[in-house]
């Protein structure tokens, strides 16, 4: 059962703030983490502020920059034909997560709030170096996604704040491809998970892996490499040994260490194959 | 400082009617329809989203109602299997689910039914793979699924309802 809460429903971002800054608000959307949090007894909230009425975070745009509100639901992201072609790596990635019906609610600020080091649409975030932007008691502020997941669990999200959408400054920027390793198919969450972007015209290549640290893990000297190695396999094999040494995975309920090295490394490879070839 | 309730008025409107309840506001929507309402065609199975047996269409869109507060369902429209069947006529899925054995036990069934009539009133003709995704939210312990994939496939062929 969920313990006795207090529910508000703002109509404006300005009461949104207020009500979240009393003692132990905690912002709604989809709540399909934070209903179950509440219903295990891991979390308990004095108050809800459920932020779905409004309009700020319901914004949602492909033209140019991506823009995707604190609102927008995943089976939406997956669903939107302009999105899948400017930036199908969100769809890829959303497709993992969750059943259908969760990601009606689900929402993919909900997903990256609740920080996850396993969370399936952070390495895409990444990748596309994603800002998310927050509004709060002082105004509004812009924060890289690599800096707004600080460990497990935790935002740099501050009393009173709450997302009001992600950011994709750049999304033109080359091939794409997210891959995620689970202990069966079907819906499982990920012993580890891969997003990367390769772009020849600028020698750009980007490679993250959660669920494999306290926060998802942008490799970093992938540039050099890809501009140096022109062998795709020799480059596979090179990013995957940077990134058996940027990891520090952990035992757990999912998988053991050893088994999430040796699968970032069959990842890692794949990924590096498929978006650079 | 402003005061903020556990208790709220809603007005939902579940199968074509409309209510106005007072709830309190940790209730679901789950123990809404089934406490509340005594629509308790709805189960409760693990009660944190992952068997689908309480699924339920909220403004044209499957949820797990054991995951949405009633408070959140102010001003929605609720379909549930209560309003599938048209007295004693059957909708052609439920026939369907007769005819191919798709339910054993039946605690799933109200899920599954809501799950695959969304699917087919989105999506008139899907393919088996369509099929397989969106009821993969609904766990079912007893057919192994062939029954109630067979089931929908024959709807999706002869046409809809």
């Amino acid at each position: 059962m969920i313990k006795p809460v207090a529910y508000f429903k703002p109509g404006s971002l300005k009461e949104a703030v207020e009500a979240l800054q009393t003692e132990n608000a905690w912002p709604l959307a989809g709540g399909t983490d934070l209903l179950v949090n509440m219903r295990n007894g891991v979390e308990h909230p004095d108050l809800l502020v459920d932020i779905k009425g409004l309009e700020e975070l319901n914004v949602f745009e492909v033209d140019g920059k991506i823009i995707i509100g604190g609102n927008i639901n995943l089976n939406f992201i997956i669903d939107d034909a302009r999105l899948r072609k400017v930036c199908p790596v969100l769809g890829q990635s959303a497709l993992t997560v969750a059943t259908y019906q969760l990601r009606n609610r689900a929402t993919l600020v909900g997903n990256i709030c609740n920080a996850s080091p396993a969370a399936d649409m952070a390495p895409a975030l990444y990748v596309m170096e994603a800002e998310v932007v927050v509004s709060g008691p002082q105004g509004e502020r812009h924060v890289p996604i690599n800096e707004f997941i600080t460990g497990v669990k935790k935002t740099s999200l501050k009393k009173g704040e709450v997302v009001l959408r992600v950011e994709i400054p750049n999304p033109k920027v080359g091939k794409t491809a997210f891959l995620k390793k689970q202990r069966y198919r079907g819906h499982d969450l990920a012993t580890v998970n891969v997003a990367g972007i390769a772009n020849p015209d600028t020698g750009t290549l980007r490679v993250c892996i959660g669920a494999c640290a306290v926060t998802p893990v942008l490799l970093k000297g992938t540039d050099e490499l890809y501009k140096s190695i022109k062998d795709v396999d020799e480059l596979a094999d090179k990013v995957s040994e940077l990134a058996l040494q940027s990891i520090s995975p952990i035992d757990d309920v999912r998988s053991s260490a050893e088994y999430r090295r040796d699968m970032t490394a069959v990842y890692v490879k794949r990924l590096v194959r498929t978006i650079c070839s | 400082m402003k005061e903020y309730t556990k208790e709220l008025n809603i007005t939902v409107k579940v199968n074509g009617r409309e209510y106005h309840e007072s709830v309190p506001a940790n209730m679901t929507l789950l123990q809404f329809l089934r406490n509340k309402l005594l629509l308790t065609g709805t189960k409760e199975g693990c009660g944190i989203g992952e068997c689908g047996a309480c699924t339920v269409v909220m403004n044209g869109k499957t949820v797990t109602s054991c995951l949405v507060l009633a408070a959140e369902a102010d001003g929605a429209e609720i379909r549930t299997i209560e309003g599938e069947a048209k007295g004693e006529k059957l909708t052609a899925l439920q026939e369907s689910f007769i005819k191919y054995h798709g339910e054993q036990c039946g605690f799933c069934t109200p899920g599954m039914i809501m799950s695959a009539q969304n699917l087919l009133d989105r999506n008139p003709k899907p393919t088996r793979e369509e099929i397989v995704e969106a009821i993969s939210g609904n766990l079912c312990r007893c057919t192994g699924y062939e029954p109630i994939i067979k089931a929908i496939e024959a709807v999706a062929e002869k046409g809809n309802r």
